[in-house]
């Protein structure tokens, strides 16, 4: 038996092909996250849509990524080989846990993919909709429990932007943070909390199940197939997407980044990716040049409001 | 009975010789790679899914069930043989397991460990066939506070079976505590004793700690024993197999691993080392060989192992009849399922019998095939332990280290496991139990955050705590945990009590 | 390694200086506690239980545990040790240290091989020459195992760019 499978795994190692190393792509979190997953995804994609002959991943975990940009930005730079995922919620770790090294330090590529908010609540609960929500904050923030990730996570910064809209103290929100997207939702369905907040991919079982009540969406339209209003159309001017990027190392040349986006331009574009996407289910959100850097910078901008606001960052 | 029709057919298709096959190629890879300590399950799933991608939906299924059960099961062969936990799940078989094997037991604890595992995976499986939906709803019901409820007492039962309250049990334990400290506090977000070093900022790997506390810590310990200490261990004293007095302690114990495994794994928020733990300190008590324990009992390691079995299958509960990933390895086991077209919600029951059953069918299967593959491995498991010691602990401390830097390849982490394997050493020296120290490092952070969510959502009123009836009989049982070794050390049988804890390591 | 049999000398009034130290390195810890959580007292948010709250109860319980191991160590409660020798412990702490230093210049097999050699040393196999070169020959099997089965990237060295220059 053990014989066979040396023999099985030699024959595999073999029949892979050999080429130098295009890309290496570090995703800085532990193998099996989003980041992990879409770094996988690229380095499978650009070798399968031959854009890439050989293409490496590095996981570098720890602190919401910012040891991953830390040491991408300090060893790889002027690389042109050299790759990174992260995403949005690296731009509220950077500014949580007073990173040094910040999203400026790498040269962004592009925008690759992307999940909107949702708020739901327990099918038995009396809030129907975003402004019995309000409602019910304005007249007691502190009653209003929103279950949802990480302190300073995507979610928190979405019920902090709903209540600061709404015009109730967002200091005031009584957030509950849960280790993991299915604790916070076992939460929600247990109606230990009033409400919840998560990506919208995470209830969409529960929400078509009837369990869940969806009251909104974080989008900027509504979504394909999805019954439930926007945040804008009940009220509220909030839109929010957390999102996954590729950047590329610091201190590389006009054409090795015109290099590097034509590459992830192609992928983009691939059926392999779009496929991919589907499987996954994740979003195409595909966004690069200035205008992805123009958003960048907004996004990054209106995160450090929010969390000032919400008294996370001080 | 239609259930029952879906799980035959399931069995009928998985049992195929190629797909038997499959099983057996994923049990082995899994195994491989779930016993490299720091490397647990939810990793060795992650890394090893896309090998299944290349079969066929039936196929690759059955492997990835394979892979699951053996990524689970890898684990406890190193804590038995080495003293290296796999995982944090295998840390407490480590305790007995490993002194069973420097006895020369090495080959019933490694026996009674896989026997009770395919038990355990067994029961758990079946249960998780026709009694999922019930379970699914107790699970629902726990919410923090009654998860705090259940912290409590799980720490009195624990601290209770690992030093019955004695100086330095207990100061092992806070030690434990303190470590757990240090990092992002979850509900604020604010640093605590990070020191404003990054690393430190996502706290102290659990598996790091028990790699560093186990397996260094020892080696550190039987170095400093130079010449004094015999050359090689003996392998095997008396029969390799389990007598009849071993599986007469064992099946007891696997009965009762499973039933407190089960429901733990499934709660959201359980998790598979609590169900180890309760699991150990029940044996403790109802042992009628509590001398042993400490020192190498059966029981203790034939619980805990069962337990971990049937927490995995137990995971699968919330994820299967609610699409809720609630550990790490489920949420890559939901990436997988979607790689299948399976959406796991509440539905996926009534919209996708066929696919469903045929997991559990392959899930049966793999538990069967870890068996199979596990058992006739045992006589040369044991064979391992004959290596001169300079290659054994040289090889201990290359495969402790390698599934540090396969999780996590950072100077920083390496760093953590001499500082701790340090600690560890000087703990033996002045002879404090280890375990608590693993105790405190993962209940500490579950019994805070549980607490703060559960006051944080009553706005500070603190009759939450004990106004529901779970969490009420929870604390209830754990007062009289805490009261009754009092009362009966009043009466007198104390000294036999304490005694027991003296023998600690 | 029993406990039980320590009472030998319960009337000697001499403290077990050991156990002084346990307990000053005990408060020490309990006192970092309390300083590095006084900042977040306060932002507790609903919970009346805030961050600083349990690191404070944990800092006490560790002072108590402190009070407690000085007057098991004035009644010399403290069990007697075993000889330890030094040497084999320093060689293994040598085989740890070299592998942290060597693991990002020189890459995964040779700083593992490293550890492996040195620690082998500790248990008596002193021939360096040879324990550490078969050290990193089975580290490098397991560096290519891992970056070709697994797709893991161990730290890769000048050995691990040769080997993989073999196969292009």
């Amino acid at each position: 038996m053990k014989h066979f499978l040396l023999t099985t795994i030699l024959a595999g190692a073999v029949a892979l092909p050999a080429y130098a190393a295009d890309y290496s792509v570090m995703a800085p979190a532990a193998p099996g996250g989003g980041w992990d997953q879409t770094a996988r995804s690229l380095q499978t994609v650009l070798q399968q849509e031959k854009i890439s002959k050989k293409v490496q991943v590095i996981n570098v975990p720890g602190a919401g990524g910012t040891i991953g940009i830390a040491q991408f930005a300090s060893q790889q730079k002027g690389n042109p080989n050299a790759l990174m995922v992260t995403g949005y919620v690296m731009v509220g770790a950077i500014l949580t846990n007073k990173s040094p090294v910040t999203l400026k330090d790498v040269t962004p590529i592009a925008r690759l993919t992307g999940e909107y908010e949702a708020i739901v609540v327990p099918a038995s609960s009396d809030i129907k909709s975003v402004a019995d929500l309000v409602a019910k904050l304005k007249a007691n923030p502190g009653s209003v429990s929103w279950g949802g990730g990480s302190a300073g996570g995507t979610d928190h910064i979405t019920a902090g932007l709903i209540a600061k809209t709404a015009g109730v103290d967002p200091t005031k929100v009584n957030y509950i943070a849960f280790s993991g997207g299915g604790e916070a939702l076992a939460a929600i369905l247990g109606g230990q909390v009033t409400a919840g907040i998560s990506s919208y991919g995470e209830m969409e079982s529960q929400v078509k199940a009837g369990t869940l009540r969806l009251i909104a969406v974080s989008s900027d339209k509504r979504i394909e197939g999805v019954d439930a209003p926007t945040l804008k159309e009940s009220g509220l001017d909030v839109v929010i997407q957390n999102w996954r990027m590729v950047a590329a190392a610091p201190g590389i040349t006009a054409e090795q980044k015109a290099a590097i986006s034509a590459d992830i331009e192609k992928l983009e574009k691939s059926k392999g990716w779009q496929e991919t996407l589907k499987t996954k289910g994740w979003s195409d959100t595909y966004l690069s040049g200035p205008a992805f850097d123009e958003q960048l910078a907004k996004d990054i901008a209106s995160t450090e409001t929010i969390l000032k606001d919400i008294g996370l960052v001080k | 009975m239609t259930t029952f029709d879906f799980l035959m057919q399931g069995l009928v298709s998985a049992a195929e010789p190629m797909n038997l096959f499959y099983a057996l190629i994923g049990v082995t890879l899994g195994t491989m790679v779930g016993v490299l300590p720091g490397i647990g399950p939810a990793t060795t799933v992650a890394l090893l899914l896309p090998v299944t991608y290349q079969l066929d939906p039936t196929g690759s299924l059955i492997m990835f069930a394979g892979i699951y059960y053996g990524g689970m099961y890898g684990g406890s062969t190193t804590s038995i043989l080495l003293n290296t936990p796999g995982e944090s799940a295998s840390i407490v078989t480590a305790l007995e397991g490993n002194k069973m094997a420097r006895k020369g037991r090495g080959g019933p604890a490694l026996a009674t460990a896989a026997i009770g595992s395919f038990v355990a995976g067994l029961i758990a499986t079946l249960a998780l066939a026709f009694i999922a939906p019930y379970i699914v709803k107790l699970a629902l019901v726990f919410g923090p506070r009654e998860y705090f409820a259940l912290m409590v007492l799980a720490f009195v039962t624990v601290s209770s079976a690992f030093g019955n309250s004695s100086l330095r049990g207990l100061t092992s334990l806070f030690i434990g505590l303190a470590l757990s400290l240090v990092g992002i506090d979850q509900l604020t977000g604010q640093n605590r004793l990070s020191f404003g070093v990054p690393d430190l900022l996502d706290g102290i790997e659990v598996t790091t700690m028990a790699v560093a506390m186990f397996a260094i810590g020892e080696t550190l310990y039987i170095a400093a024993q130079g010449a004094q200490a015999p050359d090689r261990i003996e392998a095997v004293k008396g029969s390799v197999w389990m007598t009849a007095k071993d599986w007469s302690r064992s099946w007891k114990a696997w009965l009762r691993g499973t039933v407190i495994g089960f429901p733990i794994g499934a709660m959201p928020a359980g998790g598979a080392e609590i169900g180890t733990f309760l699991s150990y300190a029940t044996e403790k008590k109802l042992t009628k060989h509590p001398e042993e324990f400490g020192d190498g009992a059966i029981e203790g390691v034939a619980g805990p192992e069962a337990a971990n079995n049937a927490s995995a299958a137990g995971t699968l509960v919330p994820l299967l009849t609610l699409g809720l990933p609630t550990s790490a390895t489920a949420a890559i086991m939901l990436a997988g399922f979607q790689q299948y077209g399976l959406q796991p919600g509440p539905l996926l029951f009534a919209t996708n019998p066929q696919l469903v059953w045929g997991l559990i069918a392959s899930l049966l299967i793999a538990n069967f095939m870890l068996l199979v593959l596990n058992l006739p491995l045992v006589g040369l498991w044991v064979k391992l332990l004959t290596i001169p010691k300079p290659w054994l602990y040289g090889g201990i401390l290359m495969f402790a280290t390698l599934g540090t830097i396969g999780a996590n390849p950072s100077v920083f982490e390496l760093g953590m496991l001499l500082v701790f394997g340090l600690l560890a050493y000087i703990m033996r020296v002045f002879d404090y139990p280890i375990a608590p120290v693993i105790v405190g490092l993962i209940l500490g952070p579950l019994a805070e955050q549980q607490l703060r969510r559960a006051l944080a959502i009553s706005q500070g009123d603190v009759t939450v705590l004990v106004t529901s009836p779970i969490a009420a009989v929870l604390l209830l049982l754990a007062a009289l945990a805490l009261i009754l070794p009092l009362i009966l050390r009043a009466r007198g049988q104390g000294n036999a009590l304490s005694q027991l804890a003296a023998s600690e390591d | 390694m029993s406990g039980s049999g320590n009472k030998t000398s319960v009337t000697q009034r001499r403290p077990d200086w050991a156990a002084l130290v346990i307990a000053a390195v005990l408060v020490a810890v309990a006192v970092v506690i309390f300083f590095d959580v006084s900042h977040l007292r306060g932002a507790s948010g609903y919970s009346q239980v805030g961050p600083a709250t349990i690191p404070d109860w944990i800092a006490a319980c560790l002072v108590g545990l402190a009070v407690w191991t000085v007057f098991a160590g004035f009644r010399r409660d403290f069990p007697a040790r075993e000889k330890q020798e030094i040497a084999p412990v320093a060689w293994v702490v040598a085989g740890l240290l070299s592998q942290m230093i060597l693991i990002r210049i020189a890459g995964f097999s040779v700083a593992t091989g490293c550890l492996f050699g040195l620690a082998a040393a500790g248990f008596g196999a002193r021939r360096l020459w040879i324990s550490i070169p078969v050290g990193i020959v089975i580290s490098l099997a397991i560096w290519w195992l891992f970056s070709v089965v697994l797709q893991l990237s161990l730290p890769a060295g000048p050995l691990e760019n040769l080997l993989e220059g073999l196969f292009q």
